[in-house]
């Protein structure tokens, strides 16, 4: 048994190894490392556009939104009293800035600090200071996330984190402060968070906020995405979803209780899933816009049109 | 681990081990010219995703690893094309060699081929093999047991009888 085995291992290194192999694969890696860089810096590009159309639709998909929800009562008494009206006035007042480099390790991370007031321009301490906490505390979590890298990785490490912010809304009812955060490290990643803050209380608020007490508002929307998931697969080869797909446990089934979303400049509600979230990764952050007619029996007046 | 230094030590592992993983390739899809792709893809795999190996340990046994389901795939690939339809004919056609011996080793599938290649042609040790097929160590050694038994039949009851 051994002696066969002696065999068939002297025609296995009797196997003549092509002498253009090695050429060969010292080309492939030269080509994987270039393809490698390419995609590193498609991935900041991808970003970089992202932020543009962001700016351009209104639309903060890739972004961590603050979003104050101005009393739609105002805008109410305003159609009524059809008297010219300001509504709650919010600016970014300054801003600080995290900078770090060292080696190949960088960090540039902005802290925007905003300032609301009222129509008479009296400032509106509570929301300012909610708001300017939940900014902080978001930005502090970024810092201290790459502070532990650099620590992890000595001298060694390549990272690159970045978090810059934009005015994405700015109306009688919607201010929306858009936060866009990139890291490269071997491939970038993109984060998504929103948080929203109604203005008339100045209280956090997530969807289920929008709709009526105890109404069932998760179905009809998540039905919905799934359906476009479905079109959109149907009309394009090159867009996956995970719904029906092979891997049960990864399909989308129900938005959850803490699902991203922003209202755009349309007055849709549109939501907004992080890479993986319901898609492969090439397909990056995804969003969703929701027919208003979908809920239309369910939402709070004035928050979608 | 950083990655950039992390694809040099593939890089590195891919240049040193080429031709064992090239013979490797060889013995399932048998001709040159496919060996010579599933290496190549197999080393552009590689290094496109050497970020995500963690440990420097691991570096021999995940190139491993990577030719045997390279080679898998082509074979399944290969094997659908002929279900489906039948490839145009052009180009040079593909060399393969006739090599008896290593014929032999077409009872045993692709796992029982993989265990028997590294461990008696590679020379590698039964845990380096385990780790390669994400087996744990007792399932490898019977799969290695369960491997002879069958090219022993073969090799006695078979035409390959040269020596024997």
């Amino acid at each position: 048994m051994k002696h066969d085995l002696n065999h068939i291992n002297n025609d296995y290194q009797n196997i003549k190894v092509p002498e253009t192999l090695r050429t060969k694969i010292e080309d492939t890696i030269t080509q994987a490392k270039e393809d490698l860089a390419a995609e590193t810096l498609q991935n900041r590009r991808y970003q970089k556009f992202f932020s543009l159309r962001i700016a351009a639709a209104g639309a903060a998909a890739a972004a961590l939104l603050l979003v104050i929800l101005v009393n739609s009562s105002s805008s109410i008494a305003y159609a009524m009293e059809q008297v010219p009206f300001l509504g709650t006035i919010v600016k970014v007042i300054t801003f600080r800035e995290y900078e770090h480099h060292e080696n190949k390790m960088e960090a540039d991370i902005k802290v925007p600090e905003v300032q609301i007031k009222d129509k008479e321009g009296t400032v509106l301490q509570e929301s300012t200071e909610k708001l300017n906490d939940a900014i902080q505390s978001y930005t502090n979590e970024i810092i201290a996330a790459y502070e532990a890298d650099v620590k992890a990785a000595g001298t060694e490490g390549t990272e690159s984190v970045n978090l810059d912010y934009e005015i994405v809304t700015d109306n009688d009812k919607l201010f929306s402060l858009g936060f866009h955060q990139t890291i490269v490290m071997a491939g970038g990643t993109q984060l998504t968070k929103i948080y929203h803050i109604d203005k008339s209380t100045g209280d956090m608020i997530t969807l289920k906020d929008l709709f009526q007490e105890g109404v069932d508002y998760k179905t009809p929307i998540s039905e919905n995405i799934k359906q476009q998931m479905k079109e959109q697969m149907n009309a394009d080869e090159n867009k996956t979803y995970w719904v029906d797909s092979d891997v049960p446990e990864w399909n989308f089934t129900e938005i959850s209780d803490n699902v991203n979303f922003y209202i755009n400049e349309k007055g849709k509600l549109v939501l907004v899933f992080d890479e993986y979230e319901v898609a492969p990764g090439y397909m990056g952050i995804v969003t969703f816009e929701v027919p208003t007619e979908i809920v239309a029996d369910i939402i709070k007046e004035g928050y979608l049109q | 681990m950083s990655s950039p230094k992390i694809q040099q030590m593939v890089e590195q592992e891919l240049l040193s081990s080429y031709e064992a993983l090239y013979r490797l390739a060889y013995t399932y899809v048998k001709n040159e010219s496919d060996a010579m792709d599933v290496v190549q893809e197999s080393a552009y795999k590689a290094i496109k995703n050497a970020a995500s190996l963690k440990k420097k340990a691991h570096i021999k046994t995940w190139i491993f690893r990577i030719v045997i389901n390279t080679s898998i795939e082509l074979l399944r690939q290969r094997q659908r094309e002929v279900f489906w339809e039948a490839p145009e004919e052009y180009g040079k056609e593909d060399v393969y060699l006739d090599f008896d011996t290593i014929d032999a080793l077409d009872v045993l599938n692709e796992k029982e081929r993989a265990v028997i290649v590294l461990r008696y042609f590679e020379d590698q040790k039964l845990q380096e093999i385990a780790d390669i097929l994400e087996e744990n160590l007792n399932t490898t050694k019977s799969i290695l047991y369960r491997s002879l038994k069958k090219l022993k039949l073969t090799l006695t009851e078979g035409e390959f009888c040269h020596e024997a």
